[in-house]
């Protein structure tokens, strides 16, 4: 039992010092996303942008959807010089174009694409950090799932972002294990055990009966 | 089961110095912090992995939501403003929530906004001239609920049309404010905490290093790398 209290112990303390930074970047962009802080900077003007002619586009890429459509384009990016996650893909037939934003964190670009021309019109915009909290905060989120992990580092990130909220769940559990073992602690950390679960559930059911 | 020194609170003694003080009760507001919050933190890493995996099937939400319309008179509404008016035909209709606004109202069309709140959507579309309302209900089931649980700000970074003006979507976005804030203190009081035990530093910088680099790639070293 001793030996499982001790195991416990480090685990809780080692494990929470390593999610600690990932804790920390998902509480603060908190603030930013409960109070729409981006938005209110307002809009970095971009880089000016370039333009790229004799593009090879990959045949039929006009009419591919979804993830096939951004695994077709994807060596045309690289040719560009053009890295990160593909949000998603607007096309507008009648101008024969297709519009790509791509983000790492921190960055922005947004590739035009003339299929018909071959050229290509290439703008960056660096973002302040907090908009890479958000960012990162956001993704990858529920939103376009058959195109979402198309860069290696989101794919990444989707098994850090889980690792955090397990080990965040572990963290909590070690730590209601060792906190029991706190005599002096116990009525108090009880009284606040259930002040919590009372604000919790009945704030939980005010917004949503 | 006999614990190591350290492990053992100390007791509700009078504290020699404001320092010792000091490390009491950071350590008290570590665990304090941690029951208190406990609740929420589980709701956010739960909702938090079923956000990142809307596949898992099941948490599924919206092919078994149930939709019902109904048409209602109003009177009115009175009000001058827009969301007040809103708020009038929502007295009347029973409905109570979150009020979203379309971009942009149809000049020629009806009066129209959506009221929201978790586990329910409501469109209304208020023909003033007529003084007839239809109501489209969505409900979604309780996976549904704590699915905009976690996302329930009543503001969007890249919405500027619709503004928080429902006071229990104020309190929720209060709570996830101390939800945070209680978090980062959490953290920094575990860091005192484990500075503290000297047996353990050079384990815990190793943890902690590998942490805040793996989580610094992310935030400002791929802007550079790619």
């Amino acid at each position: 039992m001793r030996r499982f209290y001790l195991l416990t112990r480090d685990l809780h303390l080692y494990l929470g010092l390593f999610v600690s930074p990932f804790i920390l970047l998902f509480a603060i962009s908190v603030f930013f996303l409960v109070h729409g802080l981006p938005g209110a900077a307002g809009p970095v003007p971009p880089d000016a942008p370039r333009t790229v002619t004799g593009v090879h586009m990959p045949p039929g890429v006009a009419t591919l959807q979804g993830r096939a459509r951004v695994d077709a384009l994807r060596p045309v990016l690289d040719t560009l010089g053009v890295e990160g996650e593909v949000d998603f893909i607007r096309h507008v037939a009648r101008q024969h174009r297709l519009v790509i934003p791509v983000r790492v964190p921190g960055r922005e670009t947004t590739v035009t694409l003339d299929y018909e021309e071959g050229t290509a019109v290439v703008s960056s915009r660096a973002q302040p950090v907090s908009d890479a909290l958000v960012y990162l905060h956001k993704t990858p989120g529920p939103h376009n799932v058959d195109v979402r992990g198309n860069a290696v580092f989101m794919r990444v990130w989707r098994a850090l972002a889980d690792a955090t909220a397990y080990l965040l769940m572990f963290i909590t559990v070690s730590g209601i294990y060792l906190w029991t073992s706190l005599r002096a602690e116990r009525r108090i950390g009880i009284a606040l055990l259930v002040a919590g679960a009372c604000s919790f559930f009945g704030l939980a059911y005010a917004v949503a009966r | 089961m006999p614990l190591p020194v350290s492990e053992v609170s100390p007791p509700d003694t009078p504290r020699r110095n404001p320092v010792d003080a000091f490390f009491v009760w950071n350590r008290r507001l570590h665990y304090y912090l941690g029951l208190s919050l406990l609740f929420f933190c589980w709701l956010f890493a739960l909702t938090g992995l079923l956000l990142n995996h809307p596949k898992w099937e099941f948490a599924q939400f919206w092919p078994t939501r149930v939709q019902t319309r109904a048409e209602q008179e109003f009177r009115g509404p009175e009000g001058t403003t827009d969301l007040a008016r809103a708020r009038d035909l929502m007295r009347q209709f029973g409905l109570a929530g979150e009020v979203q606004w379309p971009n942009a109202q149809a000049a020629a069309g009806p009066f129209s906004f959506q009221v929201t709140r978790p586990g329910r959507a409501v469109e209304v579309k208020a023909d003033l001239a007529t003084r007839r309302a239809t109501l489209q209900q969505t409900d979604v089931n309780v996976w549904g609920v704590v699915h905009v649980l976690h996302t329930f700000t009543g503001v969007r970074t890249t919405d500027a049309v619709n503004e928080r003006d429902w006071f229990l979507t104020t309190i929720w976005a209060l709570s996830m404010d101390a939800v945070a804030a209680g978090l980062v203190m959490m953290v920094c009081s575990s860091y005192v905490m484990w500075y503290r035990l000297r047996t353990k530093r050079r384990g815990g910088i190793v943890a902690l290093l590998a942490g805040l680099a793996t989580c610094g790639v992310f935030v400002v070293g791929l802007r550079w790398l790619m």
